[in-house]
């Protein structure tokens, strides 16, 4: 039977994980994304799954510490906010390289530096641009509400051994703070090294038996064309992912003259800007994000035929805006609006925002 | 009638300093603090004690239920 709970995002997102039938978490704590770790301490999942829980000794640690888990085939997590992913991305770049499935939690707080420890978007370039060396990419999901912080969960598990790839969920102080109802699917088991290989292919490093060639999990190659080749592969591997994996919502946009951009929270306070602007006799729709890469560039070109104007809402100085004036190529109007460094949009800021930038301007 | 006067206790670790609770005080009471709690946030507190009429509307709204209020009469 499903579980319904009142929790806040974090914790929820910790239970997930155990239900996922997630092998081992590697964290350290930071505000505001301190109560994964400290439910994931108090429910011990040792003795429930099996689960191992670890807080390193820094955040370097515990990317590396997944490094190792993935390359054993086994469901690894991390999670930390702004600063704290700053230092793993050393990690999640030998992770994309290797190519190792991993979990990745940022619960983003302002920056830039140590910032803030209020909720923020502006790690958008870092999470969907690469943020650490090489040419890799990050499955990025963006959860809008707590139930979605335990529905993603299990997708980024699933999406990280289909691909061979680390996963980002990208959710950000309100999320991760905020108390919502949710809903919880029912425990999955933990899968056997037997079980893993027979899913997910023979890449695992669980030793090496007499009929087997050795598995080599690196992300060095010092044959240039070898490593482009591996190139090429990594590549292709996004080209699927933007092919079969692209997720996205669309909210009234069918009789829309104006789109609101938004994902995670600030497509939560977008929707109140769309009650309070279709009020007033605005005909507004929102296109949430819920994968900020693959980015769903064509279903925003095809959308900018039949509008007027985009407005791209989220609490950065503008990052995504860029993405979507690519996509959209100039065919209609598109501007940023957003508060950062910590503060909060409102609705009516956004309604306002609306007015001035796109339908007055 | 006997006057009610009320008092607030916050959990000052678990408050987030979400800010929730501060317009619903009609007799604007409560504040968040310059001091941080153990996370960093600004933790609520009392800044006008005398003027609690013990409404709870407070304790009503708060999402991670950190506040307690006691009446009394005098």
């Amino acid at each position: 039977m499903a579980d319904i709970k009142l929790m806040k995002g974090n914790e929820a997102l910790a239970e997930a994980a155990i239900r996922a039938g997630c092998d081992a978490y590697f964290g350290y704590p930071i505000t505001p994304q301190s109560e994964v770790i400290e439910y994931l301490m108090m429910e011990r999942p040792e003795d429930r799954t099996g689960m191992i829980v670890l807080q390193a000794e820094s955040e370097i640690a515990a990317i590396h510490m997944v490094y190792g888990a993935a390359g054993a085939g086994k469901k690894a997590m991390t999670s930390s906010s702004s600063p704290g992913i700053s230092l793993k991305e050393e990690g999640i770049s030998y992770l994309a390289g290797s190519e190792l499935p991993a979990v990745i939690v940022n619960v983003v707080r302002g920056g830039p530096g140590l910032g803030t420890i209020q909720p923020s978007q502006a790690d958008y370039f870092q999470s969907t641009k690469g943020g650490g060396h090489g040419d890799y990419r990050l499955y990025v999901l963006a959860p809008a509400s707590v139930q979605e912080m335990v529905d993603f969960v299990d997708i980024a598990f699933e999406v990280a051994f289909k691909y061979r790839n680390p996963v980002m969920i990208l959710a950000d102080g309100i999320i991760g703070q905020m108390m919502e109802k949710v809903v919880f699917p029912e425990q999955k088991p933990r899968l056997t090294d037997e079980e893993i290989e027979e899913k997910y292919g023979d890449w695992v490093t669980n030793g090496k038996r007499n009929n087997k060639e050795r598995n080599i999990i690196t992300s060095l190659d010092l044959d240039p064309y070898k490593q482009e080749a591996h190139n090429h592969k990594l590549q292709e591997k996004y080209r699927l992912m933007q092919e079969d994996e692209l997720m996205y919502e669309m909210i009234d946009c069918e009789d829309a003259d104006y789109i609101l951009v938004a994902y995670g929270s600030s497509a939560r306070i977008s929707q109140k800007a769309m009650q309070l602007a279709r009020e007033k006799g605005y005909k507004v729709g929102i296109f949430r994000l819920i994968t900020l890469f693959p980015f769903p560039s064509k279903e925003l070109n095809e959308l900018a035929g039949k509008v007027k104007g985009f407005l791209a809402v989220e609490m950065s100085a503008g990052q995504m805006i860029e993405d979507l004036k690519l996509a959209i190529e100039g065919k209609a109007k598109a501007e940023h609006y957003g508060r950062y460094g910590g503060v909060v949009h409102s609705p009516e800021e956004v309604l306002e925002a609306l007015e001035n930038q796109i339908i007055k301007g | 009638m006997a006057k009610v006067r009320g008092a607030i206790v916050v959990d000052t670790e678990k408050c987030k300093g979400c800010s929730v609770c501060i317009p619903t005080c009609p007799t604007d009471v409560i504040k968040l603090a310059k001091d941080v709690n153990r996370k960093g946030y600004h933790f609520l507190y009392m800044e006008n004690p005398d003027d609690c009429i013990a409404c709870t509307n407070c304790a009503i709204v708060c999402p991670d239920g950190v506040i307690s209020v006691y009446r009394v009469k005098v």
